[in-house]
C-alpha cells in the first residue's frame, strides 16, 4: 500500500506538487458538493413538486398508464438482454460478475431509491417493487426462449413480441392525456425516444442513399446532409416554432411536441448517416465480393453483410449521437416553449412558495441529476453492447 | 451470334468438343486505365478439368479469373459459362454466380455470422432453402471439410487454413459446377497450407471443375489436367503439368520456372 503511493504519487517532487494540488482542488470539490447536498440544500423544493418535475400537470386518474408502461418496458428490455441468442461467452468469477452487474444497475437503483426516498410515500415503494418484479420476470421470459421451442422463432417477430406491449402501452398514454397536461422529465424522455427511433431507420437510408450509384439520389442526400449539419438545432427548432404558420393555418398546425420530434429527428438523422457512413467504408470490399460470388443481391449484400458489421463498428459514435440528442431536448423547451423538465424546473422556483429565495441551484441540479444519469447509463450500454458483440475481436 | 463465336473458340484451343466445355473465354480483354490486364485471352475449360494458372504476379491470373464470376468486367471478347454468356444482365450475371464457387485468397468469411450461418447464408438466401435446411447442408459440408466442431464459434476464433476451409465449404453450399480459386494459400502460415490443399484434391477427386490460381507447384504437378502459364496479360503456354514443368517451349516459361523452384 505504502509502497504503492509511492510509486504513483510521489515519485518525483513534479509529481507529488502536482499530487497535493490536484487532491486539494478534489477536496475542496467534495467537500463543496457535500455541503451543498447534506447541509445548505433546501430539497423540500423538489420533494413537493416531484410528480411535477417528472410527469407535468399528467392527470392522476390516468397515471396508472405511465406506469404500467415503465413496467411493460422494464419487462421488454430484461426479456430481449436475456434471450438474445448466444454471442461469445466470457466467464468470470462471481465478483467480477457482480462487479459488473453494481456497474451496470448501480447508478440506476441509487438514483431511483433516492426517487422514491423524495417521494416518501408507500405508493412509490410499491411501484419500485413492481419495476424489480417486472424485470425479473422479464429475464425469466427471456430465458424461456433460449431452453424452449419458442428459440425457432425468428429474431425480428420475437423482438416485435418484446416491443408490441411497452410500444402500445405508451401510445396509449401519450393519446389519453393531452398534450399540454403532461410535461418534465416524461417530456424529454418522449421526445428523446421517439426521436431516436424515427432518425435511425432515416440516418440508414440516407447514409446508403448518399453511397449510391445512382446520380440523382446520391446528390440529393448529400445536399440534405450538408444542410442540415450546417444548421444550428436551436436555430432550426425555432424556426419550425414559426415557420410553419406561413404555410398552415394557426388552427390546423402540428403542435409544438410535434414539430419538435420532426426538427430532432431530420437534424439527428443527419449525423447519423456521416457516422453510418464511416462505418460503411471501414468494411474492405472483399466483403461485398463475397456476397457477389454467393450470387446474393445488392440488396442482400447491403443488408446481411455490409451494414450489419457497419453499424457494429459505429456503436460508440452513435450512441453519442443519440446521447446528444437526449439532453438537446432541453432546447425544445426554450425555443417552442414545452414544458420539458428545465422549464418546470425553472417555473417551480417562481412559485409562491419559494419566488425569491435563490432555490434555482436546487432546481438545477436535480434536472441536470436525472440528464446524467440518462446519459450515464445509455454510454455505460453501448460500452457493454461493445463488448459482447466482440468489436475489435472479430 | 453466339453460337458462332462457340465453334469458333473451341476451334482455338485445339479441337475440344464445345459441348464438353462449361467455360469458354474467347478473346477477351481488360485494362485498369493504362495497364493493360488481360489481352486477347482465348481459354476453355472443360467439364470436370482442373486446370491451374501459375504466373508471375500481376501478369494477369487473377483478373482473369475474377472476370469469369464478373467481379471484373472485361473490356471485350466473350466469356460463357456453362453455355451462358455473360453480359451487363444483372440476372444473367447472378446466375452464372450461383453456378460458380469461389475462394479468395484473404477467405473473405464475413466476420459477424457464426461459421455455420457463413455456410448456411448462400443456399438459404440464394437457393431460398428453409433455415433448418440450409443448416443441415452447412453442417455436411463443414463435416466434408472435416471441422464440423467449429460451427457455432465466429471466423476470428479460427485459424487460417481452418478459416480457408470454412471459405470453400460456403462455396460449395451453392453447389457450384466451377469452383474458383483466387490463390487460395497465399496468406496461410506454411503448416496450414497442406490442409487446405488436400480439402482441395479430394474435391478435384470427387469430379469437380476447378480453375486454380496458385503458386503451390507441387500441387499443380499432382492434380492439374492442365497448366497454363500467364505472362504480362497473355497466355504463354498451356500443356499438361509434365509438358511445362519438364520441358517447358517457351523461354518466358522456362525463366518463370527457374526463378522460383
Amino acid at each position: 500500500m505504502i509502497t504503492w503511493i509511492r510509486r504513483n504519487l510521489f515519485r518525483s517532487i513534479t509529481d507529488s506538487i502536482l499530487t497535493v494540488v490536484s487532491a486539494s482542488i478534489l477536496g475542496f470539490v467534495v467537500f463543496q458538493v457535500f455541503q451543498f447536498v447534506f447541509v445548505t440544500g433546501r430539497w423540500e423544493i423538489i420533494q413537493v413538486n416531484l410528480k411535477i418535475l417528472l410527469v407535468g400537470r399528467f392527470p392522476e386518474e390516468l397515471m396508472y398508464l405511465v406506469g404500467f408502461s415503465v413496467l411493460a418496458t422494464c419487462f421488454s428490455i430484461a426479456s430481449l438482454a436475456s434471450g438474445a441468442n448466444r454471442t461469445i461467452e466470457t466467464t468470470q468469477r462471481l465478483s467480477g460478475r457482480l462487479w459488473e452487474l453494481f456497474q451496470r444497475f448501480g447508478l440506476i437503483i441509487a438514483t431511483s431509491t433516492f426517487l422514491i426516498v423524495l417521494a416518501g410515500d408507500l405508493d412509490a415503494i410499491l411501484f419500485g417493487a413492481y419495476v424489480i418484479l417486472s424485470i425479473l420476470g422479464g429475464r425469466l421470459f427471456g430465458r424461456a426462449r433460449r431452453n424452449t421451442s419458442l428459440r425457432k422463432l425468428p429474431g425480428w417477430l420475437w423482438v416485435t413480441i418484446n416491443a408490441l406491449l411497452p410500444l402500445i402501452l405508451i401510445f396509449l398514454t401519450m393519446g389519453q392525456a393531452a398534450l399540454e397536461e403532461w410535461g418534465g422529465f416524461l417530456i424529454n424522455f418522449y421526445l428523446a425516444v421517439v426521436s431516436i427511433a424515427l432518425s435511425f431507420p432515416l440516418g440508414v437510408l440516407l447514409a446508403l442513399g448518399r453511397r449510391s450509384t445512382l446520380p440523382l439520389l446520391r446528390w440529393l442526400c448529400t445536399a440534405y446532409i450538408e444542410l442540415l449539419r450546417g444548421a444550428p438545432l436551436f436555430v432550426l427548432l425555432l424556426l419550425a416554432g414559426v415557420a410553419l404558420e406561413f404555410f398552415i393555418p394557426a388552427s390546423i398546425a402540428p403542435d409544438a411536441i410535434f414539430r419538435a420530434i420532426t426538427v430532432f429527428t431530420l437534424f439527428t438523422a443527419a449525423y447519423l448517416a456521416e457516422v453510418i457512413r464511416g462505418g460503411l467504408q471501414s468494411i474492405p470490399k472483399g466483403q461485398a465480393e463475397a456476397g457477389k460470388a454467393l450470387g446474393l443481391s445488392t440488396f442482400k449484400i447491403t443488408f446481411l453483410i455490409t451494414l450489419p458489421q457497419a453499424l457494429r463498428n459505429v456503436i460508440p459514435a452513435q450512441i453519442g449521437q443519440f446521447i446528444s440528442l437526449f439532453k438537446d431536448t432541453t432546447l425544445a423547451g426554450v425555443a417552442l416553449s414545452v414544458l420539458d423538465l428545465l422549464n418546470v424546473g425553472t417555473a417551480i422556483t417562481k412559485q409562491d412558495d419559494y419566488l425569491g429565495q435563490g432555490l434555482i441551484y436546487e432546481s438545477l441540479a436535480f434536472v441536470g441529476l436525472l440528464f446524467w444519469v440518462g446519459s450515464y447509463v445509455m454510454s455505460r450500454e453501448s460500452q457493454r453492447i461493445e463488448k459482447k458483440l466482440g468489436v475489435g475481436i472479430r | 451470334m453466339s453460337n458462332e463465336v462457340f465453334k469458333d473458340a473451341s476451334q482455338m484451343s485445339g479441337g475440344r468438343e464445345s459441348d464438353d466445355a462449361i467455360i469458354v473465354i474467347d478473346g477477351v480483354y481488360k485494362r485498369f486505365k493504362e495497364f493493360e490486364a488481360l489481352k486477347n485471352i482465348k481459354m476453355q475449360v472443360g467439364r470436370k478439368e482442373v486446370v491451374v494458372v501459375i504466373g508471375p504476379s500481376g501478369s494477369g491470373k487473377s483478373t482473369l479469373i475474377r472476370c469469369i464470376n464478373r467481379l471484373e468486367t472485361h473490356d471485350a471478347g466473350h466469356i460463357f459459362v456453362d453455355g451462358t454468356a455473360l453480359t451487363t444482365d444483372i440476372r444473367n450475371i447472378q446466375e452464372i454466380r450461383r453456378e460458380t464457387g469461389m475462394v479468395f485468397q484473404n477467405f473473405n468469411l464475413f466476420p459477424h455470422l457464426t461459421v455455420l450461418t457463413n455456410v448456411a447464408i448462400g443456399p438459404r438466401r440464394v437457393r431460398g432453402l428453409s433455415k433448418s435446411a440450409a443448416e443441415e447442408l452447412a453442417m455436411e459440408l463443414l463435416t466434408r471439410v472435416k471441422i464440423p466442431e467449429q460451427a457455432d464459434k465466429f471466423p476470428a476464433q479460427l485459424s487460417g487454413g481452418q478459416q480457408q476451409r470454412v471459405a470453400l465449404a460456403r462455396a460449395l453450399a451453392m453447389t457450384p459446377k466451377v469452383m474458383l480459386f483466387d490463390e487460395p494459400t497465399s496468406a496461410l502460415d506454411p503448416e496450414m497450407i497442406n490442409e487446405v490443399l488436400d480439402a482441395m484434391k479430394e474435391l478435384a477427386q470427387e469430379g469437380m471443375t476447378m480453375i486454380v490460381v496458385t503458386h503451390e507447384m507441387g500441387f499443380a504437378r499432382e492434380v492439374a489436367d492442365r497448366v497454363v502459364f500467364m505472362d504480362k496479360g497473355e497466355i504463354v503456354e498451356v500443356g499438361t503439368p509434365s509438358e511445362i514443368f519438364d520441358s517447358p517451349k517457351e523461354e518466358r516459361t522456362k525463366k518463370f520456372l527457374s526463378q522460383i523452384l
